[in-house]
């Protein structure tokens, strides 16, 4: 088995398919886009409590999950480049508990707010300077950071973090709404679309897809990789500062561990929102789609009667067959697979017929 | 089992593919093609790029199942092929790429898979060891057998697969492709080893696109092209140009200039370095392109060109020296400021440093020039991009389904075009173009010259890199000969020949 490579290099089969770009990943959105669709029918239709709720009633369940949301926008950006942030959570904890004790100290609330996302931005590009500068994973640099951000929080904080902030900032940032529309929903709508257009659209985004896609080649096309890896960290400890604040405002309370319950729950939507873990592959609209689809299923289940622990479950489920159906949408994986079990199983074969030999 | 090495005499068995055909996804890659492998010969299977050569040997090999055909191994029929039953059969496939295990040792490599036991079915080091010499040297091999393999050559590296199939006793050796990366020496050295092992009766398959290769080692050659064989014959049957016509279906002419030498005395420097120094690569070296003028950059791999072209393109540090652009210094140099001043270097190594392999032809084409490209706001304007990407891939006319197209889909050929029009669109003055026809088959290679021709003609001052040194002799009008990081020479218009070229890059001097 060590002797045959699973070549890259299959002329026949590469020349062969002209496949065009971007088709894999409209497929994937647009099933992702069905799927919530069929998602949401079936709660209307099936549970009863589901639709007593009423239009505003299901845009509220939104701020359930719009913080998950902020912080796999932020994510994603990094993941497009090949890198992952780990710290997201305990950024997310640091920036709510910052903003919190600030104003506790007098500030006004708002520059208080301002104050810890400027925080959260300098703390991503705390993350991407040790990333770039020492050449350390981001797997390492963001583990190790992600502790500093929270043992921070937690002494900032003390014993009883601040709460009962004053009603204009709960109303705004936490529970408000527009008509039937939560005001996190809106907010949350002007970021993603912003992030959206970031990577689709701009001079910063391209460069930053090229990256996630051949770093090496990135650099002689004379793209500066690690410029735009630093900025990439900071998009992603600004969103999830803004992600803290918005916790913080729901609950009308900062807690020092908040955020630790939203760091893998954000990473699931950026992988089932199609974005290739090693970078480069994905688009800004499948992670928003994947953020209400997760979103939903979840309260959905909780609303039909389920416990948490089932809508996780379920939520596990989802994803896994989300990921299998898509490396089966992937016709050269899927022939890799196929090649390789079929080595597998012959080799096997021959183990078994050479022990009698 | 644990016979000495020196005590095998194979004389392999003939092995016959019969009518195998093959397609991926739909697209045939092989068409009922039949090829023999008999013992004591050496059967060259030559074509162009995708001809589908490596996927007849990978079948034979077991690496891949054919769609239809026979394997018939000394008359019996193989069916249901893997690489582990064909190594047990004697047959052995040396990849294009060495596949061993990095961190293990020779004689770990050498072994796998077939480890020797001693008494109490534990691992028998010493008799390995024993072994691994006995196999080293018969390929010529000197390296410590506890060396990690990594630590090796590229050549190195193949002589230790091909020692590796003899410590399988495999008779049948197949070797995918193996000079593409080695100088001509190691080379030569590699083709000495499969001359010793032809004469013990071995069984040798050798892939090749240099008819060179193909004239000097074959003692029967099959051409194949677009999947099928087109001609199959004993050497001494066989001419340099009936070779030329079957692999690539019509007659070319022999490697001529295209264009008269150009005397660029009196144009203007374009680039000019001086004194570029980054030891241990690369030391005190200077040279100058002038206008219109293309020069070639000749050395043996390793000779420190590609290091030099990248230092000069700001890709790694230097300690001293300078590069100075139609007069002006470029000092801290990186790749961005290059482009932006009007440098472009177009790297060796394709795959990995030229092209994104899973973004469309336009994104690949428009890389180098984001900071230019239009916006309306911040925002990219599509259309703007898609016309510049248009003009830019047809001026090197790249043969696409559309901009859409993954680059992967595209030809070796039709990338480097899309490299070289990458390029194009920065409006450079001073091109570096390294190994521009690697892995490009034979007939893009002169569609890429006469395109390098064609923007010198343009005035574009051009530093050409190549190992081919007729390739250099057929293109440049000035050559700089490089070796072990020293300038050694410049020939300037007809002193560009493959003799004196060959003299200094192996650090002689011309006649």
């Amino acid at each position: 088995m060590s002797t045959t490579p699973v070549s890259s290099a299959k002329p026949g089969a590469s020349q062969a398919r002209s496949k065009t770009a971007g088709r894999q990943e409209t497929i994937w959105t647009v099933a992702l886009a069905a799927l919530l669709v069929v998602l949401l029918a079936y709660f209307y239709l099936a549970v009863p409590d589901f639709r007593s709720l009423g239009t505003s009633g299901v845009l509220a369940l939104c701020e359930q999950f719009l913080f998950t949301g902020l912080i796999a926008l932020g994510e994603a950006v990094v993941v497009l480049a090949g890198e992952i942030d780990l710290s997201t959570g305990a950024m997310s904890s640091l920036s709510g508990i910052l903003m919190a004790s600030l104003w506790q100290q007098g500030l006004n609330i708002w520059l208080a707010t301002v104050l810890a996302l400027f925080a959260a931005a300098l703390g991503g590009a705390l993350n991407g300077f040790l990333v770039t500068r020492f050449n350390v994973s981001s797997l390492l640099v963001t583990l190790g950071t992600q502790f500093i951000f929270g043992s921070v929080a937690t002494a900032v904080g003390g014993n009883t973090p601040p709460y009962n902030f004053p009603r204009s900032f709960v109303t705004l940032v936490g529970t408000g709404t527009v008509g039937p529309v939560p005001d996190q929903l809106l907010v949350f709508a002007v970021v993603a679309v912003a992030a959206w257009l970031l990577v689709a659209r701009t001079r910063y985004g391209r460069s930053l897809v090229l990256i996630g896609y051949n770093r090496a080649a990135s650099r002689y096309s004379g793209i500066d990789v690690r410029r735009s890896l630093l900025w990439a960290f900071v998009a992603s400890g600004l969103l999830a500062g803004m992600a803290g604040i918005f916790v913080s405002g729901y609950y009308n309370a900062a807690r020092d561990d908040i955020g630790d319950s939203l760091l893998l729950p954000a990473i699931t939507v950026v992988v089932l929102g199609g974005v290739d873990i090693f970078g480069g592959r994905g688009r800004m609209s499948g992670v928003i789609l994947a953020t209400f689809l997760l979103g939903f299923l979840t309260q959905g289940l909780l609303i039909r009667g389920d416990s948490s622990l089932t809508a996780t479950m379920v939520t596990g489920v989802v994803l896994v067959l989300c990921l299998v159906l898509k490396v089966a949408l992937d016709h050269r994986a899927w022939a890799q697979l196929r090649e390789l079990l079929r080595h597998r199983v012959s080799g096997m074969g021959e183990l078994r017929a050479g022990r009698g030999a | 089992m644990q016979r000495p090495p020196a005590a095998v005499a194979p004389g392999a068995r003939r092995y016959e593919a019969i009518g195998v055909s093959k397609s991926f996804d739909g697209a045939n890659v092989l068409t009922d093609v039949s090829v023999t492998f008999e013992a004591g010969q050496v059967h060259t299977l030559a074509g162009e790029n995708g001809a589908g050569k490596s996927t007849l040997l990978k079948i034979m090999a077991g690496v891949y199942q054919p769609d239809a055909g026979e394997l018939h191994l000394g008359g019996e029929r193989l069916a249901g092929l893997s690489p582990r039953s064909a190594q047990r059969r004697g047959i052995y496939l040396v990849p294009q790429e060495p596949a061993l295990m990095g961190s293990l040792s020779v004689t770990e490599n050498l072994f796998l898979g077939i480890l020797r036991r001693g008494r109490m079915r534990t691992v028998d080091w010493a008799a390995m060891r024993r072994e691994a010499s006995a196999y080293l040297a018969r390929v010529g091999l000197t390296v410590d057998p506890d060396a990690r393999a990594e630590e090796l050559s590229i050549a190195q590296q193949q002589l230790l697969e091909c020692a590796r199939a003899l410590a399988h006793r495999c008779t049948t050796i197949f070797f995918d492709e193996p000079t593409s990366p080695l100088t001509a020496h190691e080379a030569a050295t590699l083709f000495s080893v499969m001359r010793s092992l032809r004469t013990d009766r071995y069984s040798l398959g050798f892939i090749s696109h240099r008819l060179d290769e193909v004239l000097q080692m074959s003692d029967r050659v099959t051409v194949l092209r677009d999947g099928r064989s087109v001609l199959s014959g004993d050497r001494s049957a066989l001419d340099r140009a009936s070779l030329v016509t079957a692999m690539v279906g019509r007659e070319l002419t022999t490697r001529s200039r295209a264009r008269p030498h150009l005397d660029a005395s009196g144009a203007r420097e374009v680039l000019a370095v001086n004194g570029l120094t980054a030891r241990p690569q690369f030391e005190e070296v200077s040279f100058s392109v002038r206008e219109g003028e293309i020069v070639g950059l000749a050395g043996l791999v390793g000779s420190g060109r590609t290091e030099i072209a990248e230092a000069v393109f700001g890709l790694r540090p230097v300690e001293r020296g300078t590069v100075r652009l139609a007069g002006e210094l470029l000092a801290h140099r990186n790749p961005r400021a290059c482009i932006d001043a009007g440098l472009v270097y177009l790297p060796e190594d394709r795959g990995r440093h030229g092209i994104f392999a899973d973004v469309d032809v336009e994104r690949n084409v428009t890389a180098g020039v984001i900071p230019r490209l239009q916006r309306w706001g911040p925002l990219l304007r599509p259309s703007a991009e898609r016309s510049m990407a248009e003009q830019a891939t047809a001026q090197t006319a790249v043969r696409m389904a559309s901009l859409g197209t993954l680059m992967r889909s595209l030809s070796g050929g039709n990338q480097q075009r899309a490299m070289l029009a990458r390029w194009l669109l920065a409006g450079p003055r001073v091109a570096i173009f390294d190994e521009p026809t690697r892995g490009v088959d034979v007939g893009a290679k002169d569609d890429i010259y006469r395109l390098i021709g064609e923007l010198a003609g343009q005035g574009l001052a051009c530093l050409l890199i190549s190992s081919e040194l007729s390739e250099l002799v057929a293109t440049c009008d000035r050559a700089v000969a490089v070796y072990e990081g020293h300038v050694v020479g410049e020939l300037q218009g007809a002193d560009v020949t493959d003799a004196n070229l060959g003299a200094l890059v192996v650090g002689g001097t011309p006649r």
